[in-house]
Parts: structure tokens; C-alpha cells; sequence
């Protein structure tokens, strides 16, 4: 597969990234040594694959590390890759930087875990792979910073075991240009699956974490967000979609009456896609309209369809005294308290779409209600070239709005989905809570650990038998 | 006693001022403990309390803030009601019914987020002009705490100094100007056909973008009585990030009495809790914030055989110079539709008009074309008429659409005579209530009679006004000023050039009351900025010690 990075497409989303790698570049005297176009090429690949995302802490130095990542078997401290000699990835030759990146083995030669999307990194060509260690070696400035060290509790700690799940899970094979499709599409699926690392968090992961075969794009949950299904379907995907609007949603985060942009794929569109050229974001769009589409049988409509305006006030407004206020509220009072005021009253959002319409809105429409109880706890803040789009949390934080209770937070969530959203759902305070504690965590530790103790017990109760034979045999003899 | 608890600093008030100061306070490592004699309630119930009024309640601004028993504030829904708690009396008393709530946040909640600085000629009317008393800082010392003030709770405003007020900056503003509605654009354009500039106000509020966590403006334009989404800064968004740095906020503690030492030093704070058990609060250093009615009460309240005239009163000054902006209105009715309500409720105002040489003779006046959208006005009007059916429509479309409304709001004086005292009347708890005599003085009446009744009607006719109605009697602007005056001698003033009572060295009381003059525009800025220059005091203290 050949890489192309278009540079019509490239010089102008990029180029406050480009000002700052030179600019850095100068300024550690590397200046000489890099390839700039060479570089700039590898600062281009390095937003499409978003390392930044991880690998910059918020109001840290670029690629520093230190940013904590909750996984569900614990925390997981994203590394400094600046080429700091003593903390970072300065003494990387190429080789040992793509065996990081592809294979997930650091230098050392200790695996990493695949909260580093490997598995889909393993599918960049030589040529981009060179031009992103170009770029970290010389448009990167160096942090001579530690970063916290990732403890996962036992058996998880034991990196080792990263062997046998790559044996199991990491496909080394090269992606093969299929000469039955576009270049376009080719260039698209390249970036899907390689650098966007899409399907991390749309692909549902299995018992052990790792991404399910047969359901790629289907959807799966990330962190206390979930990403949806992004596959074809009408109903269950994405495929009442033009190309446009996803275009416009990879580069500014919203799709009218659709969907808006949160959470990991708010700062995916923050970080990398907004500086996507059109070209990549088009091929990206036209592989995404291609993908198979796996459909859910509940799904009887689509997630972008349900619900209309509506509004509750000719039945609240006189009833309620003003010095009601201790009593218990009811969903249509904390909608209307918290929400109407920006939602308007009638749920109908504003006529530019800043604040989004809460019906034909895939939030509502969905059948998972992760994405409604986050977006109502944790608020969204992204920030693109078309603007800041913000909406406070109100989780009770200290920047929120407000302090809803989980009880509070299912009345509005089953009063929201009731009236503009997708009926029979019913959020329970489980579900609030699970994501209020940053989403669901695994019981492949127990599991592990369970497993381990089993394990032992086995060889405890072979040599138990060995040793009673023994015994037994040199009793009776 | 049973019940002690105590902090650092301990704060009593969770307004702005309070807010800024605990914050700083636990910036700086101290211990915080914050006592509120209200409640500490959600925003969205505020939001809905003021949502579920009758439109005839609408316009009262303390109507969506139902006091507690034990912390009663003036509710103005009748004249019986709001003749409850604050005793009024003098030629204006009616004049100084002054809105705040005591709500956890404080009057922050119900303000309209204005933002203007003093000038350097409004902190020296005494060598200027020849009245008043002079600041004993001038301008130059305050700059860097507005400035401070404005970044640590958001304020936006234009960049281009011409149009900026005053124009001596040391910093731009946080955040660009909020755009003017159509209502405000013709008003400037007819004030700069008579020579006036309608200068764009400097607000607490958040244009295009967050800022420190808090949304921007989606222009419901109900600032007062409450912003729903906090896009303008009341101290209530401050409470969260309080806690969060481990300052304690206890609701619901109305303290009544300031305790003092052998040495005279401020000992304790004692506070009745709602089942009215006292209890006491220790500290290191006292900072009341109730602004320029509560706490000269709490003064006053807290007498004892040392300070025989209250606390911090060795001046007798503590209860005297309250000042307010006197307020008069312009009720407008035009041919055409003006367009009010698009945006913030108030969003400019002709400042130069608070200057001048006339300020020997009478004080100066702030003109604002008031950006409150007029349908509740024009609601209750149209229905008074006894119009029924699309007449009742039609009239409720013409008047919100063809009225205005211009508020004047009068530079008063500070005056010994303006004086807060002791009522005999008590309220739940059996704590005394504040009694307050004012009189605006012929200052602020020759300033109406000869300067600003007449510049009205010429902004009116030049708006194309067909009728106009201006209130002959004065009314409040909720700026409460003085009661707790600043100055350097000891003897004419209760505290000192940081808010340090002259009298009691660990007692602080930043805020409104201190302000030695009002100048002509809201006094929030102010205070803000006091706070800030007493918390560096506070902190350096706190830390000698």
C-alpha cells in the first residue's frame, strides 16, 4: 500500500501545526538534520492518528505524557514519546520506534498494552511510519519529564502476557490496495483502519479485551461514552448519512438533526479529524459509507428518526408554587430547569443547530442511554475551527451547572427519551451511577486472578497426588 | 459552648465578595469556613420558580428567592410585604428597598452583571469639586485589583478604548463585547445624534465562549432574576470550586454577633442555626461580606462593654453614609417597533454624562436604555385595559414591540445623616432588623431637576418617543455603598485602605460598605476589586502571624 498525503489538501488545515513543528525545530537546533517536508508530512500523520490524544496531558507539553487512561482493568499512564533522551523515545532507532508503533514492543522489548491501538497502527506502510519517527525526532521538542508508572493490579501487571493476546489478536498483516475500488476508497479504508484507529472504540471488545471479529463498527463502549455503530445500516448505522454530513461531522463535530460530536469523539474531532484535508476526510467518508452494515434486531428505526417537539409547560406552569421548592421534581421540571433554556422549551434547540434539537438526535435514538447520561453529567466542550460548542456537566462537579443526583438524572433521561427519544427505554440508577464512575469496568481481573488461583490449585492438587503416590507407593513397599 | 467549630479565616457571607476572598484565601493554604444565613439551593429550582410566576410578579426580582424564616430579606411583591424587614424612613425611604437575597451566592444571583469601574475623577470629588470626601488611594492603586476582578470572574467588553470605560487599562478585557440588540443600536445611534456615546457595558458574562467553566450567553434574557445557564457570574458558580479546594460553606448560620477579646481582637462568631441552637466559630482572621446592610447590622448587633457602640464603631461612622445610585425612570411610547429584549437585559449605557465640572453644583447621572424584553410589561398592561381576544394580542404585540424604557441612575453623596440603625422590631430569630433614614439630598435633586429630566426628553424626542412618562419619585438601584466606610484617619471611617477595621486588627469588612464614594454606575466591580485588595492584606497576615 502506498502512502500519499496530498499536499494541496495538507498546507492549509495544517498549518498552525506546521508554523509549530518548525518553530520547535528551531528551537532544539535540529533544524538541519530534519527533512522538513518530510516532517510536516509525519506532523500530518501524527494529528490523523491522533497520538496527541493520549499521549499530551491537558494543559501539558506535547507528547509528554502523563495523561491517566481509564481502562477497565485500571489505569493505564500514557508515556512521554518526545525524543527526551532519559524519558522519552530519543534513543529509539526507526526500527525499535515502528516495532512500538506496529507491534507494540518498546524498545526494551516489553510489550505494551493495546490501550495503544497497535492493532490498527499495524497497517502503516514503511513510509509513514518513517515520517512519523521523522517528525517525533525533529519536530517534536524534547521533555526531559517522567511520566507516572502504569501498575495494573496482578495478573495485569505481568506485560508478558501481552505475547499470547498478540498471538491471538494482532493481525500482521500488510492492508492490500483492492484494485476493485477507488483510490479514493483505498486511501479511506487505509486511514480507517490504520491511523483514525476507528474501530478502538466502534468495535465492540470481547472477554479479553479484544476487538470482536465479525462486528466490526457495530458500536461498543468507551470509557462511560459509547461510541455507536457506524456501519451502513440504515436503521442501526450510519447510512442514511450523505457524504457531506459526515464530512461536516468529522470536521466540525455536528451533524444537523443527527449528531454532535462528544466525549472521546469530540476530542477526536478537536484533535485530529478537524485537520484533515477534504481529500482524506472525503476518502475517510467514503470507505465509512461502504462498511457492511450489521444491524440490531431491536433497531426497528433509525437512531436519527425518533421523537418530535413537545413540551410540558401548559401543564406545569400554575400549578407549581414558588415556594415549591424542596419538594421532589419530576422529570419535566428538571428538563425544563436545566435544559430548556438552551434546548428551548419545546426541545427544538436552536434555528443555526449551536444548540442541537433533542429529537432526530442520535443521543435519544440510541438504544444504549450511555451517551445521554454522559453528555447530561459531563457536558460536552469542543472546540473546532466553526467555534467552541460547549454545554456545562451536571454532575456536581466544580465547574457544573448542577448537582443532580442519580435519581435526578433518571427522571430527566426517561423523561427526555419519552419525549423526544426513543420510547420503552428505561435509564436505572445502576446505569447512572456505572457511568458516573467512568463506565463499566471488567471482571476479566476477578476473572484473571480466578483463574491464576485455579490454576495453582491444579498444580497444588497434582503435586498433592504426585507426592501422596509417592507415599503411597513407598509405604507399601 | 457545645458547639464550636472554627478555620483560618472564617468568611461570613457567600456573595461575590466572600467568594473571591476564600478563594484566594485557600489558594494560599489557609483553612476557609464560610457561614450563609440562607439557603443553598439549585439554580434550576430558581429557574423555575421564576418561570411558574404570574406575570404581574415578574418584575419583582426577589420573587423567585422565597426567604427562610430565619433569614428574611425585603420582598417586594406588596408595599405591606416589603415593609417587613427593612424599616424605612425619611424623605426617600421608599428609595432605599434595596434587593438582596440571602441565598448561598448571594445578590450576584439577581444582578444584571455590570461591570463598570469608578473613574479617576469619581474617587476625588473633594479636590475636584469641592464635595464629598476624596479616596485616600487614587485610581492608579485600584487598577491592577479591577483588573484582577475582571479576569477572576469574567467580564467582557470591547478592546477599542474609545469605547471602553475608563479608557486607563492595564489589561484588555477577558472576552470581546456582546453585541448590541436592535433596541440598543437605534438608542446609540440617537444619543450620537445629540453628541452621547452609548458605550457598550463591561458585564460579567460570558460573549461566544466558556470561561472558567461557565457556558456563554444564549441571550434568555433573564439575567435578572437569574442567568439559567450561568453564563453570567454569580457567586453561586464560585461555591463548587470552593469546596473543591477545601473550603467549607455552612448554609442555613445567621451569625448574630461578633465576638471580641481582652485585647480587643475579633475572638469568635456566633451564628443561630434553624432550630435556633447557637453556636460558636473561632478563627484566626474575621472577614464579614454581607455588603453595606448586613453587616453594618451585625456591627451594630455585636456591641459589647469594649465597643460600647458595636463593633468596629470606636468612629461612630459604622451605619452611616448608605448611598445607592437614585433612580429615575423613562417610560417611552413610539410609532415604530424598537425591538427590546434581544440579548442581555442591560448592555450599554451613556457614561460621560456621570462627568463634569457640574459635579460641584450636582452629581452626574448614568443613562440605560434598559434591554428588558417588554412583553411583560406589555402583557399586563394590555390586559388592564380590559382587552379581550386579537385585540388583547394585538396590543400585547404593539406595546412590547413600541415601548422603552430609560433608566437614570443619579451620583449621591455620602452622607452621616443616611444612617443604618438598630430597629426594635425583631425578626424570627430575635434579631434586631436594620432601620434605615435616607434622603437623596438636593445634590442628586438639582442633578435630576436641572441635568438629567431634561437629557432624557431630548433622548426620547430624538428616539421618536410620542409619549413620555418620567417618574418623579426616586427608586433604588441595588447598589448598596457605604455603612462601613474606607479612609486613613481612624477617626471619619471604620476601616482601613485594605478593609481592616480601624479597631480590630483580625477583622476584615471588604465590599460595598467601604466604598467612600458611589460614582454613578454599579458598584459590583468595586467591591470585587476591594475584596481582592483586602484578600492580599488577609493572606499576608494570616501568614505573619
Amino acid at each position: 500500500m502506498r502512502s500519499r498525503v496530498r499536499p494541496s489538501g495538507l498546507k492549509v488545515p495544517n498549518l498552525p501545526c506546521l508554523i509549530g513543528c518548525l518553530a520547535l525545530a528551531v528551537a532544539s537546533g535540529s533544524w538541519a538534520e530534519a527533512a522538513p517536508a518530510e516532517v510536516e508530512r509525519g506532523a500530518y500523520l501524527a494529528k490523523a492518528a491522533d497520538c496527541g490524544a493520549c499521549h499530551t496531558a491537558p494543559h501539558g507539553k506535547p507528547f509528554a505524557g502523563g495523561l491517566a487512561i481509564g481502562s477497565p482493568v485500571g489505569t493505564i499512564y500514557s508515556t512521554n514519546i518526545t525524543p527526551s533522551v532519559g524519558y522519552g523515545i530519543g534513543r529509539y532507532t526507526e526500527a525499535q520506534f515502528a516495532r512500538a508503533v506496529r507491534r507494540g514492543i518498546r524498545a526494551d522489548g516489553a510489550n505494551l498494552y493495546p490501550a495503544m491501538p497497535y492493532t490498527s497502527y499495524s497497517v502503516l506502510t514503511d513510509a509513514d511510519v518513517q515520517a512519523l519517527y521523522g517528525y517525533f525526532m525533529h519536530g517534536v521538542a524534547p521533555i526531559d519529564a517522567p511520566t507516572p508508572r502504569t501498575d495494573l493490579p496482578f495478573p495485569m501487571n505481568l506485560r508478558v502476557s501481552m505475547m499470547g493476546w498478540n498471538l491471538l489478536f494482532l493481525n500482521t498483516k500488510p492492508l492490500r490496495p483492492d484494485s476493485r475500488e477507488s483510490e479514493m476508497w483505498n486511501r479511506g479504508r487505509y486511514l480507517v483502519k490504520g491511523a483514525a484507529h476507528c474501530s478502538a472504540c466502534h468495535t465492540p471488545r470481547g472477554f479479553l479485551m479484544q476487538e470482536k471479529a465479525g462486528e466490526e463498527f457495530s458500536g461498543g463502549p468507551v470509557g462511560p461514552w459509547y461510541a455507536p455503530n457506524i456501519t451502513s445500516d440504515l436503521n442501526s448505522g450510519i447510512g442514511s448519512w450523505s457524504q457531506d454530513e459526515l464530512v461536516h461531522y468529522l470536521s466540525a463535530g455536528d451533524a444537523h438533526h443527527k449528531a454532535q460530536a462528544a466525549g472521546s469523539m469530540g476530542e477526536a474531532v478537536e484533535h485530529s479529524f478537524q485537520y484533515l484535508s477534504d481529500a482524506d476526510l472525503n476518502a475517510i467518508a467514503t470507505y465509512v459509507k461502504t462498511i457492511p452494515a450489521i444491524h440490531a434486531a431491536s433497531d426497528h428505526r433509525s437512531r436519527f428518526a425518533f421523537g418530535t417537539a413537545s413540551s410540558d409547560l401548559g401543564r406545569l406552569r400554575g400549578k407549581y408554587g414558588i415556594r415549591d421548592q424542596e419538594s421532589a421534581p419530576t422529570g419535566a421540571q428538571l428538563f425544563q430547569g436545566n435544559c430548556a433554556s438552551c434546548h428551548a422549551p419545546f426541545g427544538q434547540g436552536s434555528k443555526d443547530g449551536y444548540y442541537p434539537s433533542l429529537f432526530s438526535n442520535s443521543v435519544l435514538g440510541s438504544g444504549n442511554p450511555n451517551n445521554l447520561v454522559a453528555a447530561i453529567l459531563y457536558g460536552v466542550d469542543r472546540t473546532t475551527r466553526q467555534g467552541q460548542a460547549f454545554m456545562p456537566g451536571f454532575a456536581g462537579g466544580p465547574n457544573d451547572l448542577a448537582a443532580l443526583s442519580d435519581h435526578d438524572v433518571v427522571l430527566l433521561a426517561n423523561y427526555l427519551l419519552e419525549h423526544y427519544g426513543r420510547p420503552g427505554g428505561a435509564v436505572t440508577a445502576q446505569q447512572v451511577a456505572e457511568v458516573r464512575r467512568g463506565g463499566p469496568s471488567s471482571s476479566l481481573v476477578a476473572l484473571a486472578r480466578a483463574g491464576v488461583a485455579l490454576a495453582a490449585m491444579a498444580v497444588l492438587t497434582a503435586l498433592f497426588m504426585v507426592f501422596r503416590r509417592i507415599k503411597r507407593s513407598s509405604g507399601t513397599s | 459552648m457545645a458547639n464550636e467549630d472554627g478555620a483560618d479565616v472564617v468568611i461570613v457571607g457567600t456573595g461575590i465578595v466572600g467568594c473571591l476572598i476564600a478563594r484566594q484565601m485557600l489558594d494560599a493554604g489557609l483553612s476557609v469556613l464560610m457561614l450563609e444565613a440562607g439557603p443553598r439551593v439549585e439554580r434550576w429550582q430558581i429557574v423555575e420558580n421564576f418561570r411558574n410566576l404570574p406575570p404581574t410578579l415578574r418584575l419583582h426580582y426577589d420573587a423567585p428567592y422565597p426567604p427562610k424564616p430565619w433569614a428574611p430579606h425585603m420582598e417586594s411583591y406588596t408595599d405591606a410585604a416589603a415593609a417587613e424587614y427593612l424599616q424605612l424612613e425619611g424623605p426617600n425611604a421608599l428609595a432605599y428597598r434595596q434587593g438582596y437575597v440571602r441565598y448561598a451566592g448571594g445578590a450576584t444571583w439577581h444582578w444584571a452583571g455590570i461591570c463598570w469601574r469608578l473613574t479617576p475623577q469619581d474617587m476625588r470629588l473633594k479636590t475636584l469639586y469641592g464635595v464629598a470626601r476624596d479616596w485616600d488611594f487614587d485610581y492608579d492603586t485600584l487598577e491592577p485589583y479591577y483588573t484582577r476582578a475582571e479576569y477572576a470572574i469574567g467580564v467582557c467588553g470591547p478592546s477599542d478604548s474609545s469605547l471602553q470605560w475608563p479608557p486607563m487599562r492595564s489589561k484588555p478585557y477577558p472576552m470581546g463585547p456582546l453585541p448590541f440588540g436592535p433596541g440598543e443600536q437605534r438608542f446609540t445611534e440617537a444619543a450620537a445624534r445629540i453628541g452621547l456615546k452609548n458605550l457598550p457595558s463591561a458585564q460579567a458574562r460570558n460573549s461566544r465562549v466558556a470561561y472558567d467553566g461557565r457556558p456563554p450567553c444564549c441571550g434568555n434574557n433573564n439575567c435578572i432574576p437569574v442567568c439559567p445557564i450561568a453564563a453570567k457570574y454569580d457567586a453561586a458558580t464560585a461555591l463548587p470550586k470552593i469546596e473543591a479546594r477545601g473550603g467549607r460553606i455552612l448554609a442555613n448560620a445567621v451569625a448574630y454577633r461578633v465576638e471580641t477579646d481582652q485585647k480587643n481582637t475579633i475572638a469568635a462568631v456566633h451564628y443561630f442555626d434553624p432550630d435556633k441552637r447557637s453556636h460558636r466559630v473561632t478563627g484566626r482572621i474575621f472577614v464579614l461580606a454581607c455588603n453595606g446592610i448586613e453587616t453594618p447590622k451585625l456591627l451594630l448587633l455585636s456591641k459589647d462593654e469594649r465597643n460600647p457602640n458595636g463593633v468596629a464603631n470606636s468612629s461612630d461612622q459604622v451605619g452611616r453614609n448608605m448611598m445607592d445610585q437614585p433612580k429615575l425612570v423613562a417610560e417611552l411610547t413610539l410609532a415604530e417597533p424598537l425591538w427590546t429584549g434581544v440579548g442581555p437585559v442591560q448592555g450599554s449605557s451613556i457614561m460621560q454624562t456621570s462627568q463634569g465640572d457640574f459635579r460641584s453644583r450636582h452629581g452626574g447621572a448614568l443613562f440605560r436604555f434598559n434591554n428588558l424584553a417588554r412583553s411583560a410589561f406589555g402583557g399586563v398592561a394590555a390586559v388592564r385595559k380590559g382587552l379581550v381576544g386579537r385585540a388583547l394580542d394585538a396590543e400585547i404585540r404593539r406595546l412590547s414591540a413600541c415601548t422603552a424604557e430609560i433608566a437614570i441612575e443619579h451620583e449621591l453623596l455620602p452622607d452621616p445623616d443616611n444612617r443604618l440603625t438598630l430597629s426594635n422590631k425583631k425578626d424570627w430569630l430575635g434579631i434586631n432588623k436594620p432601620n434605615i433614614y435616607y434622603d437623596v439630598g438636593e445634590y442628586v435633586r438639582r442633578s435630576a431637576k436641572e441635568y438629567s429630566v431634561p437629557l432624557v426628553r431630548k433622548l426620547a424626542a430624538e428616539l421618536g418617543a410620542t409619549d413620555v412618562q418620567v417618574s418623579t419619585e426616586f427608586t433604588h438601584s441595588d447598589h448598596i455603598m457605604g455603612g462601613t466606610i474606607m479612609g486613613a484617619n481612624s477617626a471619619a471611617s471604620v476601616v482601613d485602605l485594605d478593609c481592616r477595621t480601624h479597631d480590630h486588627p483580625n477583622l476584615f469588612l471588604p465590599g460595598g460598605g467601604a466604598m467612600t464614594t458611589a460614582g454613578c454606575g454599579n458598584s459590583t466591580l468595586t467591591m470585587a476589586a476591594l475584596a481582592l485588595k483586602a484578600a492580599d492584606a488577609i493572606a499576608g497576615q494570616a501568614k505573619r502571624a
